[in-house]
């Protein structure tokens, strides 16, 4: 095995973590999936420590040298795709014969180069995902006891809030105000569509908006954190899902108590 | 067909979880045949949560058997599709989130009538500690069945 320089192992683990943190994925797959760069790489000396916004990574080659880098994450977005690319990449490393990596030339060249290709891979267009958005909605107001009518509204408002989401978090807006925005605005739009179709259940069509919102990934990798024994990362994401459910209590709540003040 | 709990309200109950969970995932931007799968899950996690109702009559009992199963079924088709085991479960458990008495609760916080309020916030509660309960189990029990297999 041909080793690589110790900075720039580092490099590439500090990077395979990078893309997994920010698509969404949980902390203790970060620190297993850097561990296992390491190792494919030579590396058998390597401690993280990783929270949902930051990075502490140190690799030592077992002599005298060490290297210590901090990364800071900022602009997490959830991306299923690129967290099961980059495990699907990394548990390449120790297979020989496997069918992403070509071993043409340098290993860790064409790790990095795979690693790029995947961290700058354009998901979906935008109206797949709007479409998509609305399928939710539509769906989950079918599932809860909705019309047809009432998915067909639930439908196209999934399809405006997808589409409204996209374009708020390009604002310089946080989490909670992005989430409160969204969900009032789901409100508004059942709301004004309801003065002019008659005989419609807004609960069913507002549940339905609501579901795109919730946050049970963030639920999810919480539990999945603390009983992994990363108490840190596990309070820091309950805390999220926590406050992404009172911003959405707190838009649609607003939006209601004016629509009912303005006496429809 | 059948009796009660499996007819055909609770096949639609579970194409509509299908479709919803399809939709989710694509737009979580997941790709390829995982997709179908994810969705698959959905409606399962659905599904049983609606059997077990029928039989059991207690919410908190069907959520948390729901969620056991789906668990445990995104365990085994994760590993099939050499897939990250919290891509699935992050994706089947969204139908059993409680959306739906998040929102009666606000409603009713609203329209004035705290208590009723109150017991749908409870409601909401606990539906998210079953659940976080539920997922807690299963992680640790497939660690623990994995470590003693690896070592026998």
């Amino acid at each position: 095995m041909n080793k690589i320089n110790l900075q720039e192992c580092s490099q590439l683990a500090l990077e395979t973590g990078r893309i997994i943190l920010q698509s969404g994925g949980a902390t203790n797959r970060v620190e297993l999936m850097m561990r296992k760069v390491c190792e494919g790489f030579g590396y058998d000396d390597c401690e993280s420590f990783v929270t949902p916004t930051g990075i502490f990574f140190s690799l030592s080659d077992g002599e005298a040298n060490i290297t210590t880098r901090i990364k800071r994450i900022e602009n997490r977005r959830i991306d299923l795709g690129k967290i099961t690319q980059v495990s699907q990449l990394v548990n390449c490393l120790q297979d020989a014969k496997c069918p992403i990596m070509t071993h043409t030339q340098s290993r860790s060249k064409e790790f990095l180069k795979e690693l790029q290709r995947i961290d700058g891979e354009s998901p979906y267009p935008m109206w797949v995902t709007n479409l998509c958005g609305g399928a939710t909605s539509g769906f989950f107001c079918l599932l809860f006891g909705g019309s047809w009518i009432e998915f067909l509204i639930a439908f196209f408002i999934g399809i405006i809030i997808s589409a409204s989401l996209k374009y708020i978090s390009r604002l310089p807006v946080n989490n909670f105000l992005l989430n409160a925005i969204a969900s009032a605005l789901i409100v508004l739009l059942a709301k004004t569509i309801d003065t002019w179709v008659p005989y419609i259940r807004l609960d069913n069509i507002i549940i339905g908006g609501i579901m795109i919102l919730v946050p049970g990934l963030a639920l999810t990798n919480a539990i999945r954190d603390t009983m992994s024994g990363d108490l840190v990362s596990g309070t820091a994401r309950g805390v999220e899902a926590i406050i992404i459910t009172i911003a959405i209590v707190a838009g649609s709540g607003t939006m209601l108590k004016l629509w009912a003040l303005l006496g429809y | 067909m059948f009796g009660r709990p499996f007819d055909l309200l609770t096949l639609m109950q579970f194409a509509w979880a299908f479709l919803a969970i399809i939709g989710f995932s694509l737009r979580s931007n997941l790709k390829g045949w995982r997709v179908l799968f994810t969705g698959l899950g959905g409606g399962i996690c659905w599904a049983a949560y609606l059997i077990i109702l029928y039989f059991s009559k207690s919410m908190l009992l069907s959520v948390f058997l729901a969620i056991i199963i789906v668990c445990i079924y995104s365990e085994v088709v994760a590993r099939l599709m050499a897939t990250p085991v919290s891509v699935f479960v992050m994706c089947v458990i969204i139908p059993l989130v409680p959306g739906r008495s998040l929102y009666y609760s606000m409603l009713f916080y609203i329209n004035g009538s705290s208590g009723q309020a109150s017991r749908y916030i409870f409601d909401t509660l606990m539906i998210s500690g079953t659940i976080a309960m539920a997922i807690a189990i299963v992680a640790s029990a497939t660690s623990l069945f994995l470590r003693i297999r690896h070592r026998f």
